[in-house]
């Protein structure tokens, strides 16, 4: 070869200059990769640090000492009445919300540093001791959000000029805010609690977990072991694996339409199956949509055992219904388990379909059945976030923190559960 | 009598019959040569299974037809001759009449619905007691034909075998009938709204605005074009500008370049990022990115700034779809064959040259399949948008100004207090239609895409 090439010289300038080149790009995107991660990790920290930073004080509450005297204001309420359920409306009608606001007006000279829903506390307690209104009464009660915010170093400063002077009179103290996990929604930021949303989305959790579980786990034995490969199964298969990706919205239309739109079928007219607002219908819905999540993990984890278990049961004369039953199926367990686990989480974060069925309203009284209207937690965090009054904010991130505790102790079993019952054949 | 208890009623009696039928096989002769076909508990199953089985399957068809049956006993009741004649009014009485009916201590505004409360109540009883009765009798009737079976010679592990195959049949269709359902009550609906809006005009109309609908033409404002393209501008554009390189440069730095612990901890925590709940992204958007992007552009001088910016919602639905693209990433770099990547590093190139020119081409179906999946998800997420997007429908490419989603119309169109036939309310359901196709297509599109590229290499 006439035109043979030079050996390449390492060590000339050009050569140099473009390894140098060459090295620093290599080092550049090592750092993109390095700043993408960090900045992805970044993002999940600043969201978690600014729920909690505005979260924590939504568990906190600000309470103000009011001496109430009783015989002084010459209120007349039966005593006998105070031991029936008629108690609440006898208080009312004896003007005892006035009572309180005047003694807070004469106390403080203002009455708006209680809370509007401050006096509920004053009945509870009558109704406890009947006979503290016979004589003077030393009471905390929940401040307005104005001077709680006030407290806080937050708000205007004429909340926190008269904050500042509560503070000097020597009445405000701080607890923790126990209503906030046992009372449920009110119009009044100080008043509300999460227990009426997480007592709906335990409910619609079980009947999630009653619907979901038993046919998701079913219907993958069927595909896994014992389903004939034709287009039937097929048909099964593609419908299980588009159904896992469906927007959840979708199934809130699904929900909707089926369980409380009125239908007609052969000429006959079928009202709302179901009552709207109803943690059944909430949790029927939300099974439809986790149960492909729980029949794609299931089949993995039966498909995971192996086949000499199934072959040594056979031989010794199993049938193939005992095979799946007393051998496949426990030892598939911890995964279908991590897999339902997953899906419960991923239904329990759920707001967009519960939204459409009507799991929106204003919910008092938490639920006492299945069929009771019922709001869930991701929905109360939603109810909440429309709200205007600035005390909304720090419940809002109250409710996020618990929300997120559930879904992270769900999440840690999951793995616990994969990492400790994880079987290598 | 209530359905929960007569449920609960008969799964009891379907445990008696299989604990007495278990003991009666128990008590068969074993001794001699004779060996039996079937397990006590086989028999008990049996038995079981014709106990509870048909009594079920009455009592789910009698809760379909019985109000149908108490309806027309109410009907019968002299007070119901004052009902009014437009279906209507008529139909809602009679739901107010069943309301209170139902309910501990609640009373009817409407006298005509205050006089039928007491037919209503006796026609609910009789007809419950009826079903009740009927349900138990076909439990015992049950019972007792497959009692009067249970003898040595009697084949219970076939026909017990039988009934649990048939269970897991009607299991797994249910993934079927649901798909179904999905595709016919949006099907349905639809083709009600399409009867009364052409439906050129809302595929193809322009201008939407579902609050003033002129009755004699409603397909003049209930063109979807603007929400399409809201909802491909935030989630196909805005959030991907986002979630494609973040996604796929932490896979590669996870994969080619960190050390297995970082890995370890690194992988999960990115992972959390999905597992957050969307209404805690919709809150944070909405409380903290918001305004800070609309901060953002009045400092530009751009001064009408939303604070319901398209980039908003944009950006935080591309954080939340981060790990979606990353994992698919992840997923399709390490299916890349090692050899590969050993032959470009023994050749002398540099990681990030074996990356990019011969990694990433061959893991390129597997990436543009996470990022199709990616993109579905992004145009059905619905928190983000309701929470932090807008409600007016703008055609747009500036990211600043507002523009809304087909889900968050969906979401607005249904939770107004509306009836239930106006084009409205029906238009939520085309919409949904509209979103069930388009991301059918594009899980389908990435499915193909994703088994192609397996072939290639396994």
């Amino acid at each position: 070869m006439s035109n043979e090439r030079a050996p390449t010289d390492w060590n000339a300038p050009a050569m140099q200059k473009r390894i140098r080149r060459r090295y620093a790009r290599e080092r550049r995107f090592r750092f993109f990769g390095l700043a993408a991660v960090t900045l992805s990790a970044a993002f999940l920290a600043f969201l978690l640090v600014t729920m909690v930073a505005n979260g924590w004080r939504g568990f906190t509450r600000t309470d103000v000492a009011l001496v109430i005297d009783f015989p002084a204001t010459g209120i007349e309420v039966e005593r006998a009445q105070l031991k029936t359920p008629a108690a609440d409306l006898a208080l009312a009608g004896a003007g005892l919300e006035n009572l309180v606001k005047g003694a807070a007006a004469t106390a403080f000279g203002d009455e708006s540093v209680i809370s509007d829903s401050g006096w509920l506390r004053v009945r509870e307690a009558i109704k406890a001791d009947p006979t503290i209104l016979d004589r003077k009464l030393t009471i905390d009660l929940p401040a307005s959000t104005a001077i709680d915010q006030a407290v806080q170093g937050d708000g205007n400063a004429e909340a926190k000029a008269a904050a500042a002077k509560l503070e000097q009179a020597g009445v405000l103290s701080r607890h923790f805010n126990a209503d906030f996990l046992h009372k449920s929604d009110s119009t009044d930021p100080v008043a509300v609690g999460i227990w009426g949303a997480l007592k709906g989305s335990l409910l619609t959790m079980a009947i999630t977990f009653l619907i979901a579980f038993p046919v998701g786990v079913l219907s993958a034995i069927y595909l896994e072991e014992y389903a004939p490969r034709n287009r039937w199964t097929d048909l099964i298969e593609v419908s299980i694996n588009n159904l896992a990706a469906v927007p959840s919205i979708i199934f809130g239309l699904l929900g909707l339409a089926v369980f409380l739109g009125s239908w007609s079928l052969f000429g006959y007219q079928f009202g709302p199956l179901l009552p709207r607002s109803a943690a059944l219908v909430g949790g029927l819905t939300l099974a439809l949509m986790i149960m492909p999540v729980i029949v794609i993990a299931s089949r993995n984890a039966i498909k995971a055992v192996p086949p000499s278990i199934r072959d040594a049961a056979l031989g010794i004369g199993a049938s193939p219904i005992q095979v799946v039953f007393h051998h496949v199926l426990p030892l598939a367990m911890p995964g279908i388990l991590t897999g339902t686990i997953i899906g419960m989480a991923r239904a329990l974060g759920e707001t967009a379909p519960l939204l459409l069925i009507g799991m929106r309203a204003f919910i008092v009284t938490p639920p006492g059945g299945f069929t009771d209207p019922a709001t869930v937690l991701p929905v109360q965090i939603f109810l909440w976030s429309d709200e205007v009054s600035r005390g909304f904010v720090e419940k809002t991130s109250a409710a996020i923190i618990v929300l997120l505790v559930f879904l992270l102790a769900m999440n840690g079993l999951a793995i616990y559960l994969r990492n400790k019952f994880e079987t290598r054949w | 009598m209530n359905g929960f208890a007569l449920v609960f009623l008969i799964a009891g009696l379907g445990l008696i019959g299989w604990l007495t039928a278990r003991a009666r096989a128990n008590r068969f002769d074993r001794g001699g040569a004779k060996r039996l076909h079937s397990l006590p508990g086989q028999h008990g199953m049996y038995v079981a299974m014709w106990t509870v089985l048909p009594a079920l399957l009455f009592v789910a068809g009698w809760n379909a037809i019985s109000p149908g049956l108490v309806k027309e006993a109410v009907l019968e009741h002299p007070a119901a001759a004052q009902l009014p004649t437009f279906a209507f009014e008529r139909n809602a009485l009679l739901a107010e009449a069943k309301r209170v009916a139902h309910e501990e201590g609640a009373t009817a505004f409407d006298p005509v619905a205050e006089q039928l409360v007491a037919p209503t109540r006796a026609a609910q009883s009789r007809y419950g007691w009826m079903g009740a009765g009927v349900a138990i009798l076909l439990a015992f009737a049950g019972a007792a034909f497959a009692f009067t079976r249970v003898r040595p010679s009697f084949q219970a592990r076939t026909q017990a075998e039988r009934g649990v195959m048939v269970l897991l049949l009607i299991a797994s269709l249910i993934a079927i009938l649901t798909t179904l359902g999905i595709f016919l009550s949006l099907l349905w609906e639809s083709l009600r709204f399409f009867q009364q809006v052409p439906i050129t005009d809302f595929l193809f109309g322009t201008h939407w605005s579902p609050q003033v609908i002129d009755a004699a033409d409603p397909g003049k404002s209930l063109g979807a074009v603007p929400l399409f393209w809201g909802t491909f501008f935030i989630g196909a554009v805005i959030a991907m500008i986002v979630a494609i390189p973040f996604g796929l440069m932490s896979a590669i730095y996870l994969t080619q370049y960190a050390a297995p612990r970082v890995r370890r901890w690194m992988k999960p925590t990115l992972e959390m990022l999905a597992g957050v709940p969307t209404v805690v992204y919709g809150y944070f958007a909405a409380l903290t990115v918001a305004p800070a992007v609309r901060d953002l552009a009045v400092s530009f001088g751009y001064t009408y700034a939303s604070s319901e910016s398209a980039l908003a919602a944009g950006l935080v639905m591309g954080v939340m779809i981060i790990p979606f693209v990353s994992s698919m990433a992840d997923d399709s770099i390490a299916a890349v064959p090692t050899a590969m990547r050993d032959g470009s590093l023994a050749m002398g190139a540099t990681t990030s040259e074996t990356i990019s020119k011969v990694l990433i081409p061959a893991a390129l179906p597997g990436v543009v399949a996470g990022v199709l999946l990616a993109v579905s998800r992004a145009i059905g997420e619905t928190m983000i948008v309701v929470m932090a997007a807008s409600g007016a429908a703008n055609i747009t490419l500036n990211p600043f100004e507002s523009a809304t989603t087909v889900t968050k119309q969906i979401v607005d169109l249904l939770t107004g207090e509306s009836e239930f036939d106006s084009p409205k309310t029906l238009a939520a359901f085309a919409l949904g239609l509209t979103l069930f196709v388009i991301t059918l297509l594009l899980n389908i599109v990435a499915l193909r895409v994703v088994k192609k590229y397996r072939e290639a290499y396994e």
